[in-house]
């Protein structure tokens, strides 16, 4: 199970540009793995951008899994999963 | 690993040493090949290789070789050891990965995707399991991509059914079977590959990492899901299935990372690359086997026929024929190419002897053996050619006598030579269709939904232009920095799309000519497929066909053959004159004034503007002036000023000079000015002492791309040669930089000659048979340079009277009664050949005397009865309109009584025939129905609607005015030409006509700029510009300014359309 939250979210990197935490509705959320990553097309022919995602495990009160994606310069928390 | 050494009489070689590959290896890789799926070229795909260190690399286009020959090469070019393959489409519903080992899977390839296009008519191709099975020696098998059969099993669980295919593999293939795992990062994971792995682990089978590629880098996954979108004639929003943007060509990093977990997937490819080891054997010749009769051999039987048709031909054998006769035969002979001489032979006398016309052309028309053979028309002695031009010991390539055949009846001779090789021996060759700006904007704007008025409002100011050249030169060039279109910032991005396509082969079609023959193995050693019109055709074009040195002919449709022949049957029919026009006077003073006065259009090869005003300058009055000619009006010569050193020699303005005596005999003919190429071998010859053939391979190498350095070389090998002959330093130089010069632009005499023969008939032909002649060119249109209503304007200027289509007279082609012109039934818009067929076959068995008659005895539907009536077809019978009102009716008639052959009640005598435009507007009104439904000009010309008509002054009236006069003409636009100019810049011709005649307007740089929103997209124009005259009868316009013709003030009603 996930839950949407298409949120925009700050993403803290270290030198070597790994994300190291995110911080969500003023929450910070350590960074303890990263799970995976992919690209997805998009509707390219409206004039949208190929989305990064990450899957991560962070902690912050408990430790989740959650997705985040790029676009442009900005970061989002695309979903909370279970 | 093995490396067998096969020998090198085959056409592949294995490789004698062993190539070690090192790190992963891309073994399914699609190019643009693989037709509007793969988004890369050959050349991006093997540069992105060449940075990622890869040691080899694998082409595997969807079904087809078109890519491998020229990735072989460039590959081997690059230093990656090329792996050639192909995923094909298996049994019906899957796909499959195939590389070649050696030269036995290239073979089995080849027939496998021979097998699969032809065998499968009508749908798409696939290779049958059976097939695979009996075709697998020298493959190595990927189980495929998503699509394949092992891999949707597994994925849909059907473990089962997966183990008994799997069996089928391992019992066809053994060890060369692998497992093909592409993984693709996802939201969902990569959990499909895994229980793909371990099913191979299962069935104890290796597996091999591949990453499906089909596009360099991962942002071009939108060129091909574009490609793909045009291929299914869907808009790109539509597109829906699988989509990722992860078939990249990724690096041996990424690829092992992605398979940390598999390390054996990334070492299987090494092990996959090492065993495909085909070496192309680039160079060898296949000839066509042509059999001899019992006793002879090939040379000995092209001798025996070579000597008795030599004194058929000259009448006796003189030293200097003779000598001649055997050097070419032993040439031929050394060379290997009697065969091929005795298959062309044959050919062309099979095709003679049913009447059919053909002759060579080109270079091969040097040579006396295919003179005497009865190839070519054109007597090599008299006309002074040069064999070596055609043909030498030193010159390793294959033979190239190309051949013009009566458009008509090619595909006689065709099937002919399919009768007499082997159906499956026999192919035409493919052409590879590519995208050129128009094409591209056209489906790129369809497939994104652009509407249809920006298409083609974007497509009408591009002229010649590739998408790529678009991009480049939206900015710069008059006509696209004048049109919005092209910058509008909304359409930046799609400009971009159009130019990332640029050059994509979109389709294979059917070369015009080239004719494949093997030597009994061509499904062998090329892949054959049918194109869209059913033709058998190569995978491979005409270059890489040569590469593999497939001896091609050419077999060249010539409507101008056709267009010959059609008027010496009008002229027999007509005036009951069997004409030879091998005998015809080849200095005719009428025919030459007729050509000097401009009025050459419909002939061959002398009807463009260019050649007419060379026409007025030259003043031609001998066939010699015409080869000439012919010779002179390439872009080449005229880029270099040629005409400037000849035409003042050839009036006596200026004196014939050589640079020294020595030249006299070479260039004699040509008033010291060296036109052609064989005057580039004899220059060499007679004054560096250099034999034929070895002039010839100077000749070549100037006119080919070198280095300075090559250059430097050349020159003083030519001087020091020179000098040592007694010719001084400083004229030896000066002959070398004139050779320099004119070496890559001067053009083989043998096929001027060839085609000024073709010219120099038509001409005499319009000259003295002008209604014979235009009904022939009529007849036979699309061809040349003109459409059909200026050739309709230029009969009746040469007295042709025009009548109408009759539906009791005109036939399926135009006519000539009493000096007049018929029009035909195939005219008519819209006009069908059954209709056609059901007309005369009725028409044979008793004339039609009503419209009840014609509808009730025929099948024509009433669309096409309706543009008989409007374009005065029945007008015998009745009033237009009259007629036009009993269609329904009588069509309602047919259905419910059926087709009638003699219909039971009779129509009375027919009406009076409507009296036929008797006022303005009646006039105006049939004009436009005939530019409408027959494409002619008949009862008027649009301009004699012209409000302000009498304002512009009548093309016709131009030559009767001096040079630097200011005239104002309007017409509609035949073309636009933008030919290659000595400094690069672009200068346009509009070539118009006003109903009176055609005139060239010359459109210079600042005029462009000016008048930019007019070029390329008008139809009508009014020109501002002053008279030029470049020789006594060479008239042209240098425009000063053109608008379009199209505001109502100057144009009545809409008549101008």
């Amino acid at each position: 199970m996930s839950k949407l939250i298409g949120e925009p979210v700050k993403v803290l990197q270290n030198k070597g540009s790994m994300i190291t935490a995110f911080i969500w509705r003023k929450r910070t959320y350590r960074v303890q793995e990263i799970v995976s990553w992919w690209r997805e097309p998009s509707d390219w022919w409206h004039g949208k951008a190929t989305r990064l995602f990450i899957r991560v495990n962070a902690q912050n009160t408990s430790t989740g899994t959650y997705e985040l994606y790029k676009l442009g310069e900005q970061w989002f928390l695309s979903r909370v999963l279970d | 690993m093995s490396f067998i050494s096969l020998g090198n009489n085959g056409f592949f070689q294995e490789s004698s040493t062993e190539v070690v590959v090192v790190g992963f290896i891309h073994l399914h890789v699609h190019s643009q090949y693989s037709f509007l799926d793969g988004a890369s070229s050959l050349d991006n795909l093997l540069s992105t290789a060449c940075e990622l260190k890869m040691p080899a690399m694998a082409l595997t286009d969807h079904n087809c070789l078109t890519g491998a020959v020229r990735f072989y090469e460039k590959a081997k070019r690059s230093g990656i050891k090329p792996i050639i393959g192909a995923e094909i489409n298996f049994d019906r519903k899957s796909h499959l990965t195939l590389l070649c080992k050696d030269k036995e899977g290239y073979s089995n390839l080849c027939r496998l995707l021979t097998e699969a296009h032809l065998s499968n008519k009508g749908q798409a191709p696939f290779v049958s399991k059976e097939s695979l099975s009996k075709f697998s020696g020298g493959l190595v098998v990927l189980s495929g991509c998503y699509k394949g059969e092992l891999t949707s099993l597994v994925m849909n669980g059907r473990i089962e059914e997966a183990r008994i295919a799997s069996r089928y593999y391992r019992e066809s293939f053994g060890n060369d079977f692998y497992i093909e795992l592409s993984r693709y990062p996802c939201r969902e994971g990569m959990s499909s590959s895994y229980a793909l792995a371990n099913f191979a682990k299962e069935i104890n089978t290796p597996v091999v990492a591949t990453n499906n590629v089909h596009y360099c880098k991962a942002s071009e996954y939108k060129i091909k899901e574009l490609l793909n979108a045009i291929d299914r004639n869907i808009p790109v929003s539509q597109l829906g299935g699988y989509r990722t943007v992860e078939q990249y060509l990724k690096s041996t990093k990424e690829m092992e990372r992605l398979f940390r977990d598999i390390p054996e997937a990334i070492e299987t490819t090494e092990e996959i690359a090492s065993k495909c080891n085909l070496e192309l054997n680039i160079g060898k010749l296949h000839f066509p086997r042509y059999d001899v009769p019992q006793g002879e051999t090939d040379y000995s039987y092209l001798s025996k026929l070579a000597y008795k048709e030599v004194i058929n031909k000259y009448g006796q054998l003189t030293a200097n024929i003779e000598n001649r006769l055997a050097k070419e035969l032993t040439t031929i002979y050394k060379l290997g190419f009697c065969g091929y001489f005795l298959a062309v032979w044959d050919m062309v006398r099979w095709a003679r002897e049913r009447g059919i016309r053909c002759q060579a052309r080109g270079s091969a028309v040097d040579s006396l053996v295919v003179y005497v053979l009865g190839i070519s028309n054109v007597d090599p002695i008299k006309h002074d050619l040069l064999f070596e031009r055609f043909m030498h010991p030193m010159r390793l390539e294959p033979p190239d006598i190309d051949l013009d055949i009566d458009r008509r009846r090619r595909n006689e001779v065709r099937d002919y030579i399919c009768r007499k090789y082997g159906t499956e021996n026999v192919a035409c060759v493919g052409t590879i269709n590519t995208y050129m700006a128009r094409g591209a904007i056209r489906d790129v704007g369809k497939a994104m939904e652009l509407p249809k008025e920006v298409i083609e409002e974007a497509c009408k100011g591009i002229h010649w232009l590739s998408a790529s050249q678009l991009l480049r030169e939206m900015d710069s060039r008059p006509e696209l920095k004048s049109s919005e279109v092209y910058h509008r910032p909304e359409l930046a991005e799609f400009f971009k799309l159009c130019a990332a396509i640029d050059g994509f082969p979109k389709h294979l079609s059917v070369h015009l000519g080239g004719l494949l023959i093997g030597d009994g193995r061509l499904p062998d050693l090329v892949p054959l497929q049918r194109s869209s019109g059913g033709d058998i055709i190569s995978q491979y074009d005409k270059d890489d066909i040569e590469k593999l040195g497939i001896v091609k002919m050419d077999l060249l449709s010539l409507p101008t053959l056709t267009v010959i022949e059609d008027t010496l049957a009008n002229i027999k029919k007509t005036k009951g004159i069997t004409i030879d026009l091998d005998k015809i006077d080849r200095n005719d003073p009428e025919s030459f004034a007729m050509l000097r006065d401009g009025k050459s259009i419909g002939t061959f090869q002398l009807e463009s503007p260019s050649q007419r005003e060379m026409a007025g300058r030259l003043l031609p009055n001998r066939f010699d002036d015409i080869i000439v000619s012919i010779s002179l009006v390439r872009p080449g010569p005229l880029k270099s000023n040629m005409d400037k050193d000849y035409l003042p020699r050839r009036h006596g303005k200026k004196p014939v000079l050589y640079l020294h005596p020595k030249l006299e005999d070479a260039l004699k003919e040509t008033l010291g000015v060296i036109l052609y190429q064989e005057q580039v071998l004899k220059v060499a010859h007679d004054l560096a002492g250099m034999s034929y053939a070895e002039a010839d391979g100077f000749r070549r190498a100037m006119t080919h791309d070198r280095t300075e350095a090559e250059m430097e070389k050349m020159r003083d090998s030519f001087i020091s040669s020179a000098v040592s002959k007694g010719v001084d330093r400083k004229t030896s130089e000066k002959v070398f930089e004139q050779l320099a010069a004119f070496a890559a632009y001067g053009f083989c005499k043998a096929h001027a000659v060839a085609y000024a023969e073709l010219a120099y008939q038509t001409l005499w032909l319009k000259c003295h048979y002008p209604a014979e002649f235009f009904a022939a060119i009529l007849s036979n249109q699309p061809m040349g340079y003109y459409p059909s209503r200026v050739l309709i304007a230029d009969a009746k200027r040469f007295g042709v009277k025009i009548l109408t289509l009759d539906i009791n007279k005109s036939l399926d082609f135009f006519t000539v009664k009493n000096g007049a012109l018929r029009i035909s039934l195939r005219q008519l818009k819209g006009m069908s050949e059954e209709a056609i067929k059901s007309i005369l076959s009725e028409r044979e068995k008793k004339q039609f005397t009503s419209l009840r008659d014609f509808i009730l005895r025929t099948d024509v539907n009433q669309p096409i009865i309706e543009n008989i009536i409007k374009v005065g077809g029945f007008d015998s019978f009745d009033n237009r309109e009259n007629l036009l009102k009993q269609v329904s009716k009588l069509i309602k008639l047919r259905s419910s009584i059926g087709r009638r052959i003699n219909p039971l009640i009779e129509d009375g005598e027919s009406a009076n025939p409507e009296p036929v435009a008797t006022t303005y507007a009646d006039t105006m009104r049939q004009m436009l129905v005939e530019r409408d439904l027959l494409s002619l000009d008949l009862s008027a010309h649009p301009l004699d609607f012209c409000a302000i008509h009498d304002k512009f002054t009548k093309i016709r009236d131009l030559c009767l005015m001096p040079p630097g006069k200011a005239v104002n003409i309007a017409g509609s636009v035949i073309r636009y030409q933008t030919p290659p100019t000595r400094n690069g810049n672009r200068v346009v011709y509009v070539i118009m006509e006003d109903g009176t005649g055609i005139a060239d307007v010359i459109v210079f740089s600042d005029v462009q700029e000016k008048c930019g929103q007019v070029l390329f997209r008008e139809g009508w124009l009014s020109v501002k510009g002053k008279i030029q005259k470049r020789g006594p009868k060479a008239i042209s316009i240098i425009a000063e300014e053109l608008t379009p013709l199209l505001s109502e003030d100057q144009v009545v009603g809409s008549s101008i359309c």
